[in-house]
């Protein structure tokens, strides 16, 4: 490999997402490079390509053609991101074969699954549903997977207890999930001669954000930061292994009762000003700036009196001087709008974001299928809805059908009609 | 000035069209041999009519006399076709080449290409300018006289479908998105929207009127919208259930194909899988009939210029994969203004 082409990926080191797997240095190169004038078109063909191939697939092996999409996404989006629609495929996928049995136990399908969950809100829920469904109960990497999630939340014991289920179910193989194991006991151990306080037994810490830490923002509206974090957002924070610098704030439950001593403090230093001393209050679990959505209209202001007038705030006085203004302080000016927002919000057609987790949606999904083999169903869609919604694109019919027809159409008329395109765009 | 006429007529002596359902339906003789992907009738008569196919040609009918008069090829299926001006017809598909056919001398020119294939061809009369759609996220325009590619722009998604109105551009692409565009200033989307309708986009056509266009889904509804996106204009904008048929306690789900507004009236018919035509009236919010139902599924409706006929495109889309279906259709049928002027009440 050249020398500036290792330059150009330390350059933008940063923007690659680390994979459990690594990633191949050529794939990288050709994936940055690709990615520097936007989602080029040669992307986008290779995923139509995928895209197709996962719809016209009628061989024995379906999850193949998943496991080389999926594997191809994350290398060609290393930053991952809203583009790359990695979350949405990983959900379609194991989705789609949680009725298979036969690939309950493959290797493939069970990655597929750790994937998705580290791409969850809640890994811990996921490997629960798995065990549940008997999904990968006896491939070490399920476990080894799980045990690190509990690790990474500071509850040690939960993940020596994964280990032993593990070793119960006789998972495979059985030396990778043994060094795992010792490796974990060596941490542990270490950390108990180290003599780091552990706080939390039981209960896995909530993910919290750091102030002044820095948010990555989804999608084009750059202001919002998402309130959900996944995978590695949360782990860097609360993970239990690291010692943390500062206590972690608002874990109201865990946290000893500190009985003020006035004389301590002020032998220790008097003098300093307290400015501190206005620590955050504690924030009550699991709420972060997020604001569950209620019904507005069918809320009744009350009314405060039977004279019908309502306590309003009183309008703020005027001042009764003038305020100065200087001459040259112009009002801000604003960046001029294509559309004005105010009106323009009228035009987005979307619902109030209905509280859904991956799971839900997971257990929802089950649950209709059960209703369908039931004959429970009210409606029918008179067309083929699996094969349009396949993938993380939609296909249109006509879509359909054209991928049909190059299959039957033979090789030599598509060599004369690329002559034609070549010709043409000449 | 050219001769609009094509070949010249000479029209059988005696020749009565085929009769149908009634002697206000025939059925078109010589059609395609393979599902039908778009019927467009002549912007200046109601004697010409062209129809673009999966047999991979394009083909102009003579609705009067009952007859194809010229036919030509494309190296793959064709989905869809428009007419410039009288004696011009332009076209796209599979092959992702755009090509205009001159009507009276028979000849073809390619125009430019796509990098997939062409989804959607429609022209522009108030800017003077072709437009087509395409699968590789991009809509280009072209100027019909030299005739030469005049812009590429890129959308957000697969175009699925798109409509003029007056000089502006609506765009309606994969994930149920729509775009607004300003034909006489492309360097922004006027407005991003979203489809109002829950599942996959399949059609939109503009109102006559320019004031807003209607769109469908592939689950049996059809969405009325409008342009102007100040609130009061917006609190108008409505959707309704169609094409559904309902069996036994099991409402079956059509997807709507086809949208055709009549020009002068601004009702519009619908078409869908099940086979059925329905014409609305946007203003009261009724349908105003209901015709026969179709060998199978309405792929593509066309008025004419003045109303008064409606090209009728029954041909299996494969919407429930290959399997065997009845034959390929056009059916032209004489529409009154009690089928399709709105009840003044």
């Amino acid at each position: 490999m050249a020398e500036g082409g290792d330059m150009e990926w330390e350059l933008s080191k940063e923007n690659i997402q680390p994979l459990r797997r690594g990633r191949a240095i050529s794939a990288l190169h050709e994936a940055l490079s690709l990615q520097q004038d936007g989602l080029s078109s040669a992307i986008n063909q290779q995923r139509q390509a995928f895209e197709s191939e996962l719809r016209m697939y009628d061989g024995d092996d379906p999850l193949d053609v998943w496991d080389r999409y999926i594997k191809w996404t994350e290398q060609t989006f290393p930053q991952g991101g809203k583009e790359s629609n990695l979350a949405t495929l990983l959900e379609r996928a194991v989705t789609r074969f949680t009725e298979e049995k036969k690939y309950h136990d493959d290797p493939r399908y069970v990655d597929l699954w750790i994937k998705f969950a580290e791409n969850c809100p809640e890994p811990l829920d996921i490997f629960r549903y798995m065990q549940a469904q008997g999904i990968g109960v006896t491939q070490a990497s399920l476990y080894i997977a799980w045990s690190e999630e509990y690790e990474n939340q500071g509850n040690c014991r939960k993940a020596d207890l994964v280990y032993q289920e593990g070793f119960k179910k006789c998972a495979e193989p059985h030396d990778k999930l043994l060094q795992f194991h010792k490796a974990l006991q060596a941490r542990v151990s270490r950390q108990v001669m180290m003599n780091v306080e552990e706080d939390s037994d039981d209960e896995p810490k909530q993910p919290e954000r750091v102030s002044l830490a820095e948010l990555k923002h989804r999608g084009k509206k750059k202001a919002i930061a998402p309130i959900n974090r996944t995978g590695s957002a949360i782990r860097s924070i609360s993970g239990g292994m690291q010692s943390h610098g500062a206590p972690v704030l608002g874990n109201a439950s865990n946290s000893r009762l500190v009985v003020f001593d006035e004389n301590k403090t002020q032998s220790a230093g008097p003098s300093e000003p307290k400015l501190e001393a206005w620590a955050a209050p504690p924030t009550s679990r699991a709420k972060e700036n997020e604001r569950n959505p209620e019904k507005w209209c069918g809320v009744k202001v009350p009314q405060k009196s039977k004279f019908g007038h309502t306590v309003m705030a009183p309008p703020p006085p005027k001042p009764t001087f003038q305020p100065f203004v200087e001459e040259s302080d112009q009002p801000p000016t604003m960046t001029p709008c294509k559309i004005n927002p105010a009106v323009n919000t009228v035009l987005s057609a979307r619902k109030p974001h209905r509280e859904e987790t991956p799971l839900k949606r997971l257990q929802e999904h089950h649950q209709q299928q059960k209703e369908a083999e039931s004959g429970k169903l009210q409606e029918q869609s008179m067309y083929c809805k699996e094969l349009l919604l396949s993938g993380a694109t939609e296909f249109c019919f006509e879509e359909l059908r054209a991928e049909r027809y190059f299959k039957k159409v033979t090789p030599e008329v598509r060599g004369q009609m690329d002559q034609a395109c070549a010709s043409a765009s000449n | 000035m050219t001769n609009h006429f094509y070949t010249p007529i000479s029209r059988p002596e005696g020749h009565q069209p085929e009769a149908m359902t009634g002697s206000n339906e025939y059925k078109l003789n010589q059609g395609p041999e393979d599902g039908i992907s778009a019927v467009k009738f002549s912007p200046s008569t109601a004697q010409f009519l062209l129809v673009s196919s999966w047999d991979c040609t394009v083909r102009l009918f003579d609705v009067t006399a009952n007859t194809m008069r010229m036919k030509y090829q494309h190296t793959a299926p064709v989905l869809d076709c428009a007419f410039y001006d009288p004696t011009h017809s332009w076209s796209g598909g599979l092959d992702a080449q755009l090509k205009t056919h001159d009507l009276n001398t028979d000849q073809d020119t390619i125009v430019g290409t796509h990098d997939a294939a062409i989804r959607c061809v429609e022209y522009c009369p108030e800017v003077n300018v072709m437009v087509t759609g395409s699968w590789d996220r991009s809509v280009r325009l072209w100027d019909p006289r030299t005739p030469c590619n005049a812009g590429t722009f890129t959308q957000p998604e697969k175009v699925y479908t798109l409509s003029v109105a007056g000089d502006r551009l609506i765009v309606g692409t994969a994930g149920r998105r729509v775009l607004v565009w300003d034909l006489r200033n492309m360097g922004y989307v006027q407005q991003r929207r979203e489809s109002s309708l829950k599942y996959q986009t399949r059609c939109i056509r503009a109102f006559p009127n320019k004031q807003g266009y209607v769109l469908s889904s592939i689950e049996g509804r059809v969405a009325v919208e409008y342009l102007d996106p100040s609130q009061e204009v917006q609190k108008k904008k409505y959707a309704f259930k169609c094409h559904r048929l309902k069996e036994e306690g099991i409402e079956f789900v059509y997807p709507v194909n086809a949208i055709s507004f009549h020009s002068i009236h601004n009702t519009f018919a619908t078409g869908g899988s099940d086979g059925f035509v329905n014409i609305w009236d946007p203003f009261n919010k009724k349908r105003l009939c209901q015709f026969h139902r179709y060998p199978t599924s309405i792929a593509s409706l066309a008025f004419n210029n003045d109303g008064t006929m409606l090209a009728i495109a029954s041909s299996y889309m494969h919407e429930r994969g290959d399997i065997s279906h009845p034959e390929d259709a056009i059916f032209i049928r004489q529409v009154t203004d009690a089928e399709t002027k709105p009840k003044s009440t």
